[in-house]
């Protein structure tokens, strides 16, 4: 039995307050939803509870006594384990190597008892009742449910006291879903105390005791989840102020995209249309397909059925080259990983998708280069005190402004822009749509994949919902809500 | 001032360079500071600096090509066969030698590019199958090659011998190219991130496939080059090579992860090198101390680069 106190907890990141003062209280044996938008801190702050990270200010207690995590061993120590949203397995070995990473059992020469692992494996996933699964099977050969399951099992393995699971269900079936909720009811009984993270919220109120709420790394309060309501959930978490601006808009009748029943890997049968000047909005949970419906009209993936067109002719780009070619654009999500050159200058980046309509000789101009970056720096306000600053060091509004000057070199009639305003700080939030905005105005069609639905609301013509790969719904005027978008999502 | 030398290898690596030849010089003022010497280092590292401008680019990228020393040997061994045993004109000979260097190089690419196949192995796999090849072509060794095929390597112009021509046309060329045209400016962007590349619109597959081709060309070139200078192709010629070049390109500032490095330190890293194997013959020392001093002078210009990235991170 074991109850943990979060005291007062504050985490820092460059540009981005993520958690402030955020106190709560476990109590043994319940279990407890944590609920909020996604940027609402929630993993940041069950890195800080697995020692992953450590919280700038605040305390944790465990049973009263103050425990200090500086890594995901002393967590472990203290009887708190975590099952991550994203796996953590080894596709290359077994499952009852991964369960037992580190841990397998051995004789007194250190030599791996194989046949003791495989035996405490077994009647680890007969509790889990997961009796397809073979311990020797190798975990590239499961399927995605299977890493889940097998993943919790690996938590179990250390018998921990305090279980934080973080979007268990997310590739759970149906059937699966079921099992991981009996098995949570029976920890329950055992005393095990969970913290259950999930953006489904019927599994919130079907699953747990209490529910904590948190908005903008702020504690909203706990409340209990017998005496809460859907809508007043949704309300504790939404509702956030943000400055957008409330101009009109700037639409006309003129179609630039055309999307026409296009099925892919990810995505089955999506339709939409982006006029001039309009700004649409793909709204939808993590993984829900909105990427993927960008990647592949950007010519990156397969498209396997359906029709794109541009500017009413027919576009089915077999590479980004060609996609750009003919005037679309894709800011694209994770800045670091797929978008910029982080080793590179600011001026060596903001060319770098532009390269051949810049200089259409093929001659490398360094002097152009240098004032058309001057020019896309001082236009879109980059903060920095020369160009050839690697972007690595600049703060993450300042990366995504670099990534967006990078896209209007390429004078785009389309862009599609992704996540654009992920961990960056309210001041560079509102440049950025101060910008968006504006590219509006001149006549551009964009399309805004986002998380954060204020700004879809504040900004978008329309606001199209994806949910498991397909459109749930399409919103426009007084329809656009936060309360909407989400029961149209989840 | 200081801090931009130490950040760019070129000028560090260049000043170094020109203060170990001072010192070497008032040491040595009678052997080491002479036409004859100076001509003689150039001389012995011209044809792994043709190598090496091919693998600068590779490592821009973020690959590289093990099987560059078993082309040298192949393409050698491939021209004298034609050229010897068929009496096939020099012009064709040279052709055709290129000619499989390019096939060569586009296998690798092709492979690595489009199917995937990590660099390091489907060049170590290259290395063996082209070396074995440069056997079959050339028994032990092939000799007596025409005049004007000798004439490539063995002729002078302005009292310096040919290959260090070929090699500074090389290594200039190249400059020119990585520092003007879009085409090369690509490769930096390629190494810097391979997945935003390919979503900013660089066809990064066929790029990587050309960088390739183009090093087993350099390669092929550096090969007829040594067997002309040689005045006979042998199949052991460029044993070791591969590593010697890649030695020298990290020295010259290249990275493995790519996105780092510039033409002239492939030049700078060979040079460095070819001068502290010469200083080591004028001091006497013995011969089986070269390669130990060479892996201490890598080991150390890393480090002292990892401490100088730490210090300057944060100012840069």
């Amino acid at each position: 039995m074991a109850s943990l106190l979060l005291d007062d907890i504050s985490k820092q990141f460059p540009g981005v307050k993520a958690l402030s003062n955020v106190s709560m209280e476990i109590q043994a044996g319940e279990i407890h939803a944590l609920c909020g938008e996604n940027g609402a801190g929630k993993s940041t702050l069950m890195n800080i509870l697995s020692g992953n990270l450590q919280p700038d200010g605040g305390r944790i207690l465990l049973n009263d006594k103050e425990v200090l995590l500086h890594n995901p061993q002393e967590a472990f120590e203290n009887g708190i384990a975590i099952v991550y949203q994203h796996l953590s397995l080894v596709d290359s070995l077994s499952v009852a190597e991964n369960i037992f990473a580190n841990l397998q059992p051995r004789n007194r020469y250190g030599i791996i008892q194989f046949n003791t692992l495989y035996e405490k494996t077994n009647a680890l996933l007969r509790k889990l009742k997961l009796f397809d699964i073979n311990p020797r099977t190798l975990v590239a050969k499961l399927s995605p449910a299977e890493k889940q399951m097998v993943e919790i099992a690996k938590a179990l393995s250390k018998d921990p006291s305090i279980l934080i699971l973080d979007e268990p269900t997310a590739s759970l079936t149906d059937r699966e879903t079921k099992t991981l909720f009996e098995i949570i009811q029976t920890l329950k009984t055992n005393g095990v105390s969970i913290i259950y993270i999930s953006h489904r919220l019927n599994e919130i109120f079907l699953l747990s005791d209490r529910v904590s709420i948190l908005k903008d790394g702020q504690y909203q309060g706990t409340f209990d989840s017998k005496g809460l309501t859907k809508e007043t959930l949704i309300n504790k978490m939404v509702g956030r102020e943000l400055k957008i601006l409330k101009t009109s808009s700037s639409k006309n009748d003129k179609v630039l995209l055309e999307v026409k029943n296009i099925s892919g890997a990810k995505f089955k049968d999506i339709s939409l249309v982006v006029h001039q000047g309009e700004i649409v909005g793909l709204a939808g949970l993590m993984g829900a397909g909105r990427t993927e419906i960008a990647r592949a009209v950007f010519g990156m993936d397969e498209i396997k059925s359906g029709e794109v067109r541009l500017r009413n002719k027919p576009f089915h780009p077999r590479h980004p080259a060609a996609a750009i070619r003919d005037g679309v654009g894709y800011v694209t999500e994770e800045r670091k990983n797929l978008g910029l050159f982080p080793g590179m200058s600011i001026q060596d980046n903001v060319v770098a998708a532009g390269l051949n309509r810049i200089m259409p000789s093929g001659y490398y101009n360094t002097e152009k280069v240098k004032q058309l970056a001057t020019t896309a720096k001082e236009k879109l306000g980059v903060v920095s005190y020369t160009l050839k600053q690697p972007v690595i060091n600049l703060s993450g509004g300042n990366q995504q402004k670099v990534m967006l000057a990078k896209w209007l070199l390429t004078n785009p009639d389309v862009l599609i822009v992704d996540e654009p305003t992920h961990g960056i700080d309210v001041g560079a939030k509102s440049e950025i749509y101060q910008i968006l905005k504006s590219l509006a105005e001149e006549g551009k069609g964009i399309l805004i994949i986002s998380s954060e639905l204020p700004e879809l609301i504040g900004l978008c013509d329309k606001i199209i919902v994806i949910k498991n790969g397909k459109v749930a719904g399409e919103l426009s005027g007084d329809k656009k809500t936060e309360e909407q978008i989400i029961k149209l999502a989840t | 001032m200081i801090q931009k030398i130490l950040e760019e290898r070129v000028y560090s690596l260049g000043i170094l360079l020109v203060i170990t030849a001072l010192i070497t010089s008032a040491v040595f003022p009678g052997t080491f500071p002479t036409f004859e010497n100076f001509s003689q280092i150039l001389l012995n590292l011209s044809i792994d600096t043709i190598v090496a401008v091919g693998m600068m680019l590779l490592l821009i990228s973020g690959a590289f090509d093990l099987s560059v020393g078993s082309i040298v040997a192949f393409t050698g061994c491939l021209t004298a066969y034609l050229m010897h045993f068929f009496n096939i004109p020099v012009p064709i000979a040279l052709a055709a030698g290129l000619a499989s260097a390019f096939l060569i190089g586009w296998v690798n690419g092709y492979l690595i590019a489009y199917q995937n196949i990590n660099p390091m192995i489907q060049t170590l796999a290259m290395m063996g199958i082209v070396r074995g090849c440069a056997l079959l072509v050339s028994g032990s060794g092939i000799q007596n090659l025409p005049y004007w095929f000798n004439a490539i390597g063995q002729s002078k112009l302005l009292g310096v011998q040919m290959p260090i021509w070929y090699m500074l046309a090389t290594v200039f060329a190249f400059t020119f190219l990585f520092n003007k045209t879009i085409f090369f400016r690509r490769y930096y962007y390629i190494g810097g991130n391979e997945k935003a590349a390919d979503l900013s619109g660089i066809q990064v597959k066929k790029m990587k496939m050309t960088g390739f081709i183009i090093t087993a060309v350099l390669a092929g070139f550096a090969g007829i080059l040594l067997s002309s200078r040689l005045g006979a192709a042998l199949p052991t010629m460029g044993r070791g090579l591969e590593l010697r070049v890649i030695t020298a390109v990290i020295l010259g500032g290249a990275t493995l992860s790519g996105g780092f490095g510039k033409i002239p330190g492939a030049l700078l890293g060979a040079l460095f090198m070819g001068l502290i194997s010469n200083i080591m013959v004028i001091a006497r020392v013995s011969g089986y101390w070269q390669d130990i001093i060479l892996g201490l002078i890598l080991i150390g210009t890393l480090w002292v680069d990892k401490y100088l990235q730490k210090e300057y991170a944060g100012v840069v």
